[in-house]
């Protein structure tokens, strides 16, 4: 198309110039993250963990920082806070946040694997282990299962011999800093070997169950176990 | 007719109107009218909630990392005010909190500041809410509240009715016995060929 006026063509050039550039400058940003968060994916993809299984789950995608996801959130108040531990145990217990914070910590590099595909690896917890606060509430032999409780009757269940493995636990710091409200301050639990919805934000309770009681999600058409490496997404 | 034939001169039987159809428009009409407000809701909602992995629709979240200059005051409630200041922070902490040694956490309704004492590193954290979308997510999904289920409960009966109403309201080619049957069966078709290609549940 010409014009009658050649600095109106010139200009009309030169704004789809400067168009073009921007949509390619967009296009090939977009492909570069894409190309680079592939590239985590395929590395993961190649090691393997050292029960055997491959590191990253099928069906699963990596990305560099943890996503909020959601929720009702809870009382961020530290001073607020309590923890309640309590079931079938012979000595329950209810923590504050100092109190929590008090007891021996752990800090652990966790691979999390989100049921919506994503996954982060090496994010790094710090906490205490629900193995060291069973064993403070001293468990009954009747205990079969962790309900993890949080804010707005929030729930979910792992199975008691999974709750028990050194790498559950209680977390209140998020890659060395405190842990941030979208990701459930100040305290959320950690069970890292299932889909993330299982570790819940914004947590009140441990309760010792002798039965299962399938939680929030898992009573909402989500699996009640949970394993990535199974593809465990749906019941 | 005992030949089983008509009598060729023999007026037509009138046609049996069917009266139900002015009754079904109505309720129809009144039932959608006031199922407008909910279907916005569950279906912004139900958009916003199916892209949960690509933002979080029901907060905006805030998160900075300041560097004040160390050590700040031994005292929790002045390291705090001169944190604030230094920050140009005019909102009143709704609590000052001694974590650990070295942090001390200064609470607002929607941001905390995690200040590590020695260091004078600051992390500021927290979310501003997207309040409609909130609102509709909360509504949604349903969350820690069982009055909200009678009310969901009838906005599906009513889902139900608008759609089985609607295969009646027009008769003719264009109805239930025409192309509304074709675009009934398409319609219906979306769901049965995803659960067979996929391999259902």
């Amino acid at each position: 198309m010409t014009y009658p006026n050649p600095d109106l063509e010139k200009a009309l050039a030169r704004r789809r110039f400067i168009q073009g550039a921007g949509a390619g400058t967009v296009v090939l940003a977009l492909g570069g993250v894409y190309v680079l968060s592939d590239e985590l994916t395929r590395d993961a993809q190649a090691q393997t963990r050292s029960d055997g299984r491959p590191r990253l789950p099928p069906g699963q995608r990596v990305i560099q920082a943890l996503r909020p996801m959601g929720g009702e959130p809870g009382d961020p108040s530290p001073s607020a806070y309590r923890l309640r531990v309590y079931g079938e145990v012979d000595a329950p217990f209810e923590l504050t946040f100092a109190e929590l914070l008090a007891l021996p910590q752990v800090e652990q590099a966790q691979d999390v694997h989100c049921v919506t595909t994503w996954s982060v690896l090496g994010a790094k917890f710090k906490g205490v282990r629900v193995a060291d606060l069973a064993e403070r509430a001293k468990l009954k032999k009747s205990a079969r299962y962790l309900i993890f409780e949080a804010a707005h009757g929030y729930t979910s269940n792992i199975a008691l011999r999974d709750a028990l493995k050194p790498t559950v636990m209680v977390a209140h710091q998020l890659n060395g800093a405190p842990l941030p409200r979208a990701h459930g301050a100040p305290v959320r639990a950690i069970a890292p070997d299932f889909y993330f919805w299982k570790s819940a934000k914004w947590l009140t309770g441990l309760r010792f169950s002798n039965h299962d009681e399938p939680g929030y999600w898992e009573t909402r058409g989500y699996n009640n176990h949970a394993d990535p490496w199974r593809e465990e997404r749906y019941a | 007719m005992p030949d089983g034939t008509a009598e060729p001169n023999a007026p037509a039987r009138p046609r049996k109107k069917l009266h139900f159809r002015p009754w079904m428009r109505a309720l129809h009409r009144d039932i959608g009218y006031f199922s407008v407000g909910l279907t916005i809701v569950y279906a912004t909602s139900g958009l916003a909630v199916n892209h949960l992995k690509d933002w979080d629709p029901n907060f905006k979240q805030v998160s900075r990392t300041h560097q004040l200059t160390a050590p700040l005051p031994t005292d929790d409630a002045a390291a705090a005010k001169s944190t604030l200041q230094m920050l140009g922070v005019l909102e009143e902490p709704r609590e000052v909190y001694r974590a650990s040694d070295t942090q001390l956490d200064v609470v607002f309704d929607k941001r905390t500041f995690h200040i590590d004492t020695t260091s004078g590193v600051v992390h500021e954290e927290g979310q501003a809410a997207r309040p409609l979308l909130r609102m509709a997510n909360w509504l949604h999904l349903n969350r820690g509240k069982k009055a909200w289920t009678y009310v969901a409960d009838f906005y599906a009966v009513f889902l139900l009715f608008l759609a089985i109403s609607g295969l009646f309201m027009i008769p003719g080619k264009k109805g239930l016995l025409g192309r509304g049957a074709v675009v009934l069966l398409l319609g219906a078709a979306v769901p049965i060929a995803y659960v067979l290609l996929s391999g259902g549940p």
